[in-house]
């Protein structure tokens, strides 16, 4: 077991990963900028190191300060969460050449993850399903539009160093397919230093779908179901759902299985999500997050299991202590992600707290690191909590959100609970009838 | 007999009591405590609502953070501070003599201390001349960013 693990993480996913060490007897190191010197996690944390002033290149993503940290505190392991660098094979490479335990997959996953193309090459290869789309990267219109013509329009032209929902332009038309190319090039080049991109069948109304799958070190692979992620709001998930409405439970054991084997052969190691969208019936495979997800969480509530603590044993070179057959689904939950933004305009509200209050009682869980006087720093996105309420089945889980939602207090900040007091009571949600422009749409007609 | 003296005496003490208790209402004094022929009385009012500061709503239990706190001189215009974490050293290797003493006179650019991160060494220079008032940190002590090294005046 680790003696001390370093978390390089801010935020409700840092004090997430402190809870759990302390729940497994482990001493947690708080690594944080100056702007967070007053966060929940770096109070509670056993130590703390300041490595830097606020902004997140100098600090969350500074690999030496980190590694120092690590160094002067004798920390044995490092758990990246989400974010930041929990997706930079390079800096699981240096965490481990200083003989540091990098909680996640090794380095080659994530870099064959990280790359788009790469990543469908894998885990095609591996048995599951794909967008149609071109062979690879296109460097030319002619390649293009040659792929596009195989594919069927409309497209979508993709960076392959992108992901997160960025990097993407629509080509409805042949005439539409030059611009978008040039655009989604320079655009790439720009964000993320490398212009390749590659060609997907643009689906129109799809569904995002995801299954979470752990992996121990002795070949043991389990899935743990899937969560719809589909309301999203500008390729940000702002609510999502385990299990999904719109799956019946023999296209859940098909995709489940599906993606296990292929994890299996894949020779994974930790936690990973595996991200589709579905559309009447079939499953297209998008990308691969090699990393603990926001939305963990409602995973959590419907299996019994804590992500995070396995995580955590799985580095340790522990075996799973479950098999596939162990796992049942029990219950639904949903989670908001309650975000410090104007509901209706979702202008940034950073600033103090002035009063808080969470929301409880019986399927509530609040994860978040805020406090009464907490200030909200401006340096960093602006989600502030996670809202998960547990139900029997999905109308009671519909029914304890509203009931929380209407105990959450916040004074002095604006926050998205009332966009989640409205969508509540929209009817389509209620019937879990939504796609991921869902949102969107509604957020347009709402305005 | 000593009934008898009881009585006299609690009849005594009746008196002194009732004769204290006017003097609380004429005075509004609260409390009067007087010794007389090794009797000690002491008469006290309850008047009213005792006022009290209702508690504090608790603020958030800060444990004491195991890094020490900021030392008061780290707000000294003079202070120091690191550029990184790692491990300062006062001197250039183990026995020689420090780069600055207590006391000592610096000068703009002069490395004052090594702080050293993931085997490499870091000069810490005095950013303008002066005199070193104080030296903040301990030999091969971690340091965190921002963390005050040394004041110079």
């Amino acid at each position: 077991m680790f003696n001390k693990v370093l978390i390089a993480n801010r935020g409700e996913i840092a004090l997430r990963i402190h809870r759990a060490c302390k729940e497994l007897g482990i001493s947690t190191v708080a690594v944080h900028s100056t702007a967070d010197e007053n966060a929940m996690h770096v109070r509670l944390a056993d130590e703390s190191v300041c490595i830097g002033p606020p902004s997140p290149k100098d600090s969350y993503l500074n690999i030496p300060a980190i590694i120092s940290a690590a160094e002067i505190t004798g920390a044995d392991a490092i758990h990246p969460g989400y974010g930041f660098l929990s997706e930079n094979a390079r800096f699981a490479d240096i965490v481990a050449a200083h003989n540091i335990t990098f909680i996640g997959p090794n380095a080659e996953h994530i870099r064959v993850m990280g790359d788009k193309i790469a990543a469908k090459d894998a885990v095609g290869k591996a048995g599951i399903p794909l967008v149609p789309g071109s062979d690879g990267a296109v460097n030319s219109y002619e390649e293009a539009k040659a792929a596009a013509d195989k594919i069927g329009f409309p497209v979508l032209v993709k960076a392959s160093s992108g992901g997160g929902g960025r990097g993407m332009k629509l080509a409805r038309t042949p005439a539409d397919l030059a611009e978008a190319l040039s655009t989604a090039k320079a655009e790439s080049k720009a964000a993320f230093g490398d212009d390749a991109v590659y060609l997907e069948k643009y689906l129109e109304l799809p569904r995002h779908i995801e299954l979470q799958i752990i992996a121990d070190s002795h070949g043991n692979v389990v899935q743990l179901g899937e969560r719809d992620c589909s309301l999203q709001r500008r390729h940000q998930k702002v609510l999502e759902e385990a299990l999904s409405p719109a799956l019946t439970d023999k296209e859940r054991v098909r995709i489940g299985e599906t993606v296990r084997k292929a994890i299996e052969k894949l020779g994974y190691l930790g936690a990973g999500t595996v991200e589709f969208l579905y559309e009447n019936g079939e499953f297209y495979f998008i990308e691969m997050n090699t990393r603990l997800q926001v939305e963990h969480p409602i995973t959590e509530q419907v299996t019994g299991v804590d992500l995070v603590r396995e995580q955590i044993l799985v580095a340790t070179g522990a075996k799973l202590s479950f098999n596939q057959a162990d796992i049942k689904f029990k219950g639904h939950a949903i989670e908001c992600r309650v975000n410090a933004e104007d509901p209706k305009t979702f202008r940034p509200s950073p600033g103090e707290i002035k009063q808080f209050h969470s929301a409880g009682g019986p399927g509530v869980r609040f994860d978040s690191a805020v406090y009464t006087g907490y200030k909200i720093p401006p340096y960093y996105d602006s989600m502030i909590g996670k809202l998960i309420v547990y139900g029997d089945d999905r109308a009671h889980c519909i029914a304890r959100l509203r009931r929380a939602l209407s105990e959450m207090v916040f004074v002095g900040i604006e926050t998205t609970v009332p966009l989640f007091v409205d969508l509540v009571e929209d009817p389509s949600f209620q019937q879990g009838d939504y796609h991921i422009h869902w949102l969107e749409e509604w957020l347009a007609k709402s305005a | 007999m000593s009934e008898k003296k009881d009585q006299q005496d609690h009849g005594l003490e009746a008196a002194w009591i009732r004769e204290l208790a006017g003097i609380l209402e004429e005075t509004g004094l609260t409390e009067i405590e007087i010794e007389k022929d090794k009797v000690r009385l002491r008469v006290s009012r309850q008047g009213g609502a005792v006022a009290y500061a209702p508690a504090p709503a608790a603020a958030p239990a800060a444990p004491a953070p195991a890094t020490s706190a900021p030392a008061p001189s780290a707000s000294h215009p003079g202070a120091v501070k690191s550029p990184m974490v790692g491990t300062v050293y006062l001197s250039p290797s183990p026995g020689a003599d420090p780069f600055a003493r207590e006391g000592s006179q610096v000068s703009e650019g002069q490395t004052v201390l090594i702080v050293e991160a993931m085997k490499t060494m870091n000069p810490i220079v005095a950013p303008r001349a002066g005199k070193v008032l104080q030296i903040l940190v301990s030999d091969a002590q971690p340091v965190e960013f921002d963390e005050p090294l040394l004041i110079i005046e």
